[in-house]
């Protein structure tokens, strides 16, 4: 809830901050490390080696670190904090992580509905595994989109309904 | 001695200033700074970008959080400080490389602390946080299973 506000805060004074940075084709796996990382924080790729968040104390600490990690791997790495020069610009980035969040979202939901039909066991296994991936969703999700909703109301009822079948001991 | 480190304390720079504390140097005093720049001369750095004590690449290939370091260069092989080093490590980098439940939560309990108290009173406040968690786990490795 406090990453919400924060967020908000930021979506509202629109600022971002930036990591534009390079890195050695070779080796490979730093460069993989390092794009994984980003992926898995969610940011929005502006074009070749530059990336953003909204900026808040714990997205701005996040590129930092990966800043730092790209400069031990012989990259060149530089932060920046920035305010779109357009406000449409400011509206298409947001549209662009939104988007890209739903995206997740509705995969997590897709699945869910395919999983109804399985034994209780199963559901209760994808259940988990999907609440899991719900939570990694979120945790990089700054403007929530509708289908956040759907999906963690597709997984509840995958779980509830495990807990009725569930056999009670008498 | 003094030990500078990042202003906005969350779960590795509390772990850390516990560590430093308890296992490193009693009479320790903290600095906070916006930029490694700042460091004062005679403070020696840890979880901030640019000082030894930070994040690195461990032996194994994989990313270490500042805590895992400072238990490597300060050669504290307490198994249960390592133990607490995969809780720091999972709450700080959230990488799933170790399986440690208690991180999700740890984290929110110190991101909830730094929105109600200064770095200071943050680390004050975490230390019998790390204490517990320390004992909690010594108490468990000597049953063999979870203590009451």
């Amino acid at each position: 809830m406090a990453a919400q506000r924060s967020t908000a805060a930021s979506a509202e004074s629109g600022r971002w901050v930036l990591l534009a940075y390079r890195m050695p084709r070779e080796p490979s796996s730093p460069r993989i490390a390092v794009w994984r990382k980003l992926k898995r924080l969610g940011v929005a790729q502006l074009s070749d080696g530059l990336v953003a968040l909204p900026a808040d104390p714990r997205t701005r600490e996040a590129l930092e670190w990966i800043g730092h990690e790209v400069r031990e791997a012989d990259g060149q790495a530089d932060l920046w904090l920035a305010e779109p020069g357009e406000l449409a610009q400011q509206q298409r980035l947001v549209g662009e992580l939104s988007a890209a969040r739903a995206v997740e979202y509705q995969a997590v939901q897709d699945e869910a509905v395919q999983a109804a039909h399985l034994a209780p066991a199963q559901r209760r296994r994808i259940g988990q595994r999907l609440r899991a991936e719900l939570g990694r969703i979120g945790r990089r999700d700054f403007f929530p989109p509708p289908e956040r909703d759907t999906a963690q109301a597709a997984v509840h009822t995958l779980l509830e309904a495990e807990d009725d079948t569930a056999e009670v001991p008498r | 001695m003094n030990w500078a480190t990042r202003a906005g304390v969350h779960i590795d720079r509390a772990a850390c200033a516990w560590l430093i504390r308890r296992f490193v140097d009693p009479h320790a005093t903290f600095t906070f700074v916006t930029d490694p720049a700042q460091v004062p001369a005679d403070a020696t750095g840890f979880d901030m970008p640019g000082v030894d004590l930070s994040h690195h690449i461990g032996p194994e290939g994989f990313e270490e959080c500042s805590f895992e370091t400072m238990l490597r260069r300060y050669r504290l092989d307490d198994p249960l400080l390592w133990h607490i080093g995969q809780i720091v490590h999972e709450a700080d980098l959230d990488d799933e490389h170790f399986d440690a439940p208690e991180a999700r939560g740890l984290d929110v309990v110190l991101r909830g602390l730094s929105m109600i108290r200064a770095d200071v009173e943050v680390l004050d406040l975490a230390g019998p946080i790390f204490d517990g968690l320390y004992e909690y786990h010594r108490r468990a490795a000597l049953l063999g299973r979870e203590p009451s």
